[in-house]
């Protein structure tokens, strides 16, 4: 599903990752961990095709096809999707339409019939009461005046709208709840199957108390430093990340 | 080059002057007006306030082309579905509608304005006021409340100079709602000059659309004293010209009253335009709101000079006025001149101005979620305009304004 073989990414002329490698399979959890300027977020950012993120050396490719070419709406196309660390407010952009635009955008670069408005309401209606959004929030224009957490769980109203082939969730849990936490782990454990593969980069081991992935890995230096299985988190939140931040 | 009254005249002025030398007895006042316009001219950059659009330059190889353009087609009006009573002013010459007079109203062709204190020193007032032969006078009587817009279409098809006028009141506690829309595909010289009134407890809505050829030069001005307790709106689009400016001139003459003056533009190729505002607060009491919007794309130049003078008696003055401009190319232009001018102490009075680029961060998001960039682009574009769009209270009117933001953007 996703491969990532030896990428170089340059932002601003620094070099950010240096020799990345990762394989995720098919239906396959993987967390990235990492202390802070690892590359967690260059690494999302450039999967997910941001301009200013230079590969110089590497590949990328999701099932089987190179990514790093393609615009990132090609990219959303082909079923990627990237819950933002720092979701954005924009002013004057309603809410459902932005999402039914970006939903029907998908839809019709798959060759797929576009959603009808009266579908489409039932769908969001029956989403956001998942993730735990007033009806009243999705009238408004995107993020406006919303809370940290809110923002989130619209990140995740998204997710679960759009039923990504492959999702990348950037910090998810950072500024969340208990509650908050339980919703985000629901909605990715919905969504987990056979043939959808997820990313999930964080600092911390919380969220992976909701969230059981098959693998951990951590981050530093810009290269995957060690790798494990479910333990390996807990392990980290014991020991710290110095010992990696040294060795990278 | 000179003439009698020019040394070294436009094309403009040579061609004005010949036509007020023919004409058999203009008034006094309107031969005053001519020879103030002889020591004013046509404004230019030098002036403050014309340092922007200048008309002069603009104006001087020109070559008025006055020929009649006998009858032109035109088509129905964008605003049909609100079915509203049409007035044309088609190359300066006034048609009223062609339908029984509506309740609560009346109108007529009437002798033009003598002079307008506050305008004596304008170079393109003055010389309207020289030279209109005729206004359209309309009044809404006293607590009429019209359900129909009045729609006034300024059509220029012609590639020589015309003059109108247009003298409204809007009489104690009535309301009124106008459109204007300047249209036409011509190349020539425009100006009109519109002195209103709103009386005592009446609300003036008004809404311009600026929708003209390339290559028209247009300059209006609206000159409106406010009386007590009256509301005036205003909001206005212009996706520009070769020159347009559309200035605003709201003088509240009594306490108590608002106003709202929202403007939008979208302006691509060379298309120029220039919203010009000026609001005297006299007395006090009075609230005024201002918005400006503009979008500059390839070489479009995008001017917006706000004024707010409070007097001294205008105490619990409140006026905020905010201008907004998004620049889409390098070579785009934005001028902003906001300005306040405070001689009470009791009040609240801001102003506010940004330009920019589109946000990046904005758009890669809204990438990432499946827009094309150009869907992305015209999302954000819309979402900025739509804050003045949105504002609009008439359904059909801004439908019609959404449309024409939409078609714009479809365009560049």
């Amino acid at each position: 599903m996703l491969n990532i073989d030896n990428l170089h990414v340059t932002l601003g002329g620094n070099n950010i990752l240096r020799g990345l490698s990762l394989a995720v399979k098919p239906g396959e959890v993987h967390a990235i961990m990492g202390p802070n300027g690892s590359g967690k977020s260059t690494l999302s950012y450039t999967i997910a095709g941001r301009d200013g993120y230079e590969a110089t050396d590497g590949a990328v490719t999701l099932d089987g096809e190179s990514i790093l070419d393609l615009d990132p709406n090609e990219r959303a196309a082909k079923g990627l999707f990237l819950s933002f660390q720092h979701p954005m407010e924009i002013p004057g952009v309603q809410t459902m339409n932005f999402i039914r635009t970006a939903l029907n955008a998908q839809r019709k670069a798959r060759g797929e019939d576009e959603i009808s408005a009266a579908d489409f309401i039932k769908l969001i209606r029956e989403k956001a009461k998942l993730v735990g959004l007033d009806d009243a929030k999705l009238k408004r224009p995107f993020n406006v005046g919303f809370s940290g957490g809110e923002k989130k769980r619209m990140e995740m109203l998204q997710m679960a709208m759009f039923e990504p082939h492959f999702a990348i969730m950037d910090e998810t849990d950072s500024g969340l709840d208990i509650d908050a936490l339980k919703m985000v782990g629901e909605v990715v454990n919905a969504l987990r199957g056979p043939s959808r593969g997820f990313l999930i980069i964080t600092h911390y081991q919380r969220l992976l108390e909701y969230i059981k992935p098959d693998h951990v890995h951590v981050l530093a230096g810009g290269r995957i430093v060690k790798s494990g299985g479910p333990g390996l988190a807990a392990e980290l939140e014991k020991s710290g990340y110095e010992q990696f931040v040294e060795a990278a | 080059m000179s003439t009698k009254l020019f040394i070294n005249p436009s094309a403009l002025e040579a061609g004005v002057e010949a036509a007020f030398e023919a004409r058999s007895e203009p008034s006094e006042a309107q031969a005053a007006a001519f020879q103030r316009f002889a020591k004013l001219r046509l404004p230019h950059r030098r002036i403050e306030g014309w340092k922007w659009s200048d008309f002069n330059a603009a104006l001087r190889n020109f070559t008025p082309i006055n020929e009649d353009p006998g009858a032109i087609a035109i088509s129905p009006t964008d605003f049909s579905a609100l079915n509203p009573i049409e007035f044309r002013i088609v190359d300066g010459r006034i048609q009223l509608p062609e339908e029984e007079m509506p309740d609560g109203m009346r109108y007529g062709v009437i002798d033009p304005v003598a002079t307008i204190t506050e305008l004596e020193t304008h170079g393109i007032a003055t010389l309207n006021v020289a030279i209109t032969r005729k206004a359209l006078g309309i009044e809404i009587l006293e607590d009429a409340a019209p359900e129909r817009p009045i729609l006034i279409r300024h059509i220029n098809s012609a590639a020589g100079f015309s003059f109108a006028q247009t003298m409204m009141r809007v009489s104690s506690n009535a309301k009124a709602k106008l459109i204007e829309t300047y249209e036409g595909e011509g190349a020539g010289f425009y100006s009109h000059l519109f002195h209103m009134v709103v009386r005592d407890g009446a609300t003036f809505n008004r809404t311009v659309l600026h929708e003209t050829g390339t290559e028209n030069i247009v300059h209006s001005i609206c000159a409106a004293k406010i009386d007590e307790a009256a509301r005036f709106e205003q909001t206005s689009l212009s996706t520009g010209s070769r020159l347009s400016r559309h200035e605003t001139i709201l003088h509240f003459w009594s306490p108590g009253s608002t106003a709202k003056i929202n403007s939008a533009a979208l302006l691509g190729g060379a298309c120029h335009n220039d919203f010009t505002t000026h609001v005297l607060h006299k007395e006090r009491g009075c609230e005024t709101r201002q918005l400006h919007k503009g979008v500059a794309t390839d070489r479009g130049r995008n001017v917006f000079q706000g004024k707010f003078e409070v007097e001294r008696a205008a105490q619990k003055t409140d006026a905020k006025m905010t201008a907004n401009a998004l620049l889409l190319s390098d070579m785009a232009e934005a001028n902003h001149k906001p300005e306040l001018e405070i001689y009470a102490d009791d009040v609240e009075c801001a102003h506010g101005s940004t330009s920019g680029a589109l946000d990046k961060d904005a758009l890669f998001y809204l990438r990432q979620r499946g827009l094309s960039e150009k869907q992305a682009r015209t999302l954000l574009i819309e979402a900025f305009v739509g804050a003045v769009i949105d504002e609009v209270e008439d359904d059909g009117v801004r439908n019609v304004l959404r449309a024409k933001t939409l078609d714009w953007l479809e365009a560049v």
